[in-house]
């Protein structure tokens, strides 16, 4: 097979234009049903990952941006959260581009390398806009670590660290399972689709 | 006479603030955003805390209560004001340094935490306010009228319309995904494993469901002419409510008012 060449002006093709509401949809209903089962995580970036792994990097991350711009209607809290999402939809595309999800070591790979990015890219906003906590449940452990005597940022990477890649590898599996069932005829018509579907010999 | 499906998606709005274009809103946000700024690093009293940005929300609940719109506004505040309150506590108690000012038990304040709490917290109320101001008064209809108006491509502002709709459609289809897997007998209470294990049979079937349903969606849209070029007709149109001109003056000039009070505190 010959190698497939990506252009940012393909990738937005009318498919992947309609996935974009998609994807910031399903964001919204993963927090709202991680909420609703009390669940210590937020599993709101599982459409920021599927849309990138269906169309690629651009979409993915414009996919992040607008989950943010428009949970931010409700609580403009999330504006400063953009950057987190993006990013989180950049790494997952190159990821899916370099044919990262094929085999079972390299999704746990991927998994890890999408975890510290987005643990690295949210500390900076959560310790220096909001000092640390941000009102969420994982932030009273570390308000309680911070007022245990811990530094601020040791505080913050030791408990979202866990619950952050705990939370890609759920968002992961769920994309996992559904890219899976997805029928191939389907999948073709999707920029990095075709990745997904295996030969029948 | 019944009124035409054109005349009835129009908005009208009496409130002449409430009725600003969406330009002008953003004009107002992004100024007051920047007063916010330049007014929060003035200190004041004698260990510099930046009691400015405290009386600078009036703003916000002025122009909430000059919309018409105070109850929905202050509806929508409360979480902002939540956040601002956990961020304030944490603050005040948690970072050391300076002068230790009260003294209660174990938990102490000291002089740089009051002054970092007060200037985290009233500057994310102040900005987030404001935006909200923005958000309760402006429908999202406008919104995205107004960036295509702006210039925007026309793609660009139905996938923020559809985006707004989508969230609506997919939250029903999981409420219902959901009551029909209980019914089936997946398990939605229990310890934190049985919770997380609930969480696939709910969002795998709205996700398909969501990415098939789109591929429909393209052929619709195809069909009707989406992505042909040439002049797009509208038919909604944005209304000016008049008072845009001296919304835009008195916010311009409270800026450079402002800024130009900063600089000479600085010089004097």
């Amino acid at each position: 097979m010959e190698k497939k060449k990506y252009s940012i002006k393909e990738d937005f093709s009318m498919l992947a234009l309609l996935i974009i509401p998609v994807g910031v949809a399903v964001n919204f209903v993963g927090g709202q049903l991680a909420s609703l089962l009390k669940l210590p995580m937020y599993l709101d970036t599982i459409g920021t990952i599927f849309a990138s792994m269906l169309c690629g990097p651009w979409v993915g991350a414009v996919t992040g941006a607008l989950t943010n711009i428009v949970t931010g209607i409700a609580n403009p809290v999330n504006f400063a959260f953009i950057p987190v999402n993006v990013l989180a939809g950049l790494v997952t595309g190159f990821l899916a581009r370099g044919k990262m999800f094929s085999v079972w070591w390299k999704w746990i790979l991927s998994m890890l390398i999408m975890a510290v990015v987005s643990i690295i890219s949210s500390a900076p906003i959560v310790v220096l806009v909001y000092g640390g906590v941000t009102g969420s449940g994982t932030s009273l452990i570390t308000a309680a670590a911070m007022a245990a005597g811990a530094n601020i940022w040791a505080a913050f990477f030791g408990t979202e660290g866990i619950f952050t890649v705990l939370d890609r590898i759920i968002s992961f599996l769920i994309c996992w399972a559904v890219i899976k069932v997805i029928p191939a005829r389907t999948l073709v018509k999707f920029g990095c689709g075709s990745n997904y579907i295996k030969d029948n010999k | 006479m019944e009124k035409s499906y054109i005349e009835k998606i129009q908005i009208h709005k009496t409130n002449k603030v409430a009725g600003l274009h969406p330009a002008t809103k953003f004009l107002v946000v992004i100024m007051y955003t920047i007063c916010t700024f330049v007014l929060s690093s003035v200190s004041l009293t004698k260990i510099g805390l930046p009691l400015l940005a405290i009386p600078w929300f009036l703003v916000v609940l002025l122009l909430c209560a000059a919309s018409g719109a105070l109850n929905k506004c202050l509806k929508a505040l409360k979480a902002v004001v939540f956040i601002a309150l956990i961020i304030f506590v944490v603050q005040t108690f948690l970072v050391p340094g300076g002068e230790v000012l009260v003294r209660f038990g174990f938990l102490k304040i000291c002089e740089k935490g009051l002054r970092t709490a007060i200037s985290l917290s009233f500057m994310i109320l102040d900005i987030a306010g404001i935006f909200v101001w923005l958000f309760q008064t402006t429908e999202n209809k406008e919104i995205s009228r107004a960036l295509e108006e702006s210039g925007m491509n026309y793609k660009a502002a139905y996938v923020f319309t559809s985006t707004l709709q989508m969230i609506n459609i997919l939250s029903d289809n999981s409420k219902t995904i959901m009551n029909a897997q209980r019914a089936r007998g997946v398990e939605t209470e229990g310890n934190m494993l049985i919770r997380a294990k609930a969480f696939f049979p709910t969002l795998v079937p709205l996700v398909l469901g969501a990415v098939m349903g789109s591929e429909e969606r393209v052929l619709t849209l195809e069909a009707r002419g989406f992505s042909m070029q040439g002049e797009k007709t509208h038919l909604f149109n944005l209304e000016k409510s008049g008072a845009e001109g001296a919304f835009k003056v008195v916010s311009i000039l409270i800026t450079v008012l402002v800024v130009v009070g900063r600089i000479a505190l600085w010089i004097l």
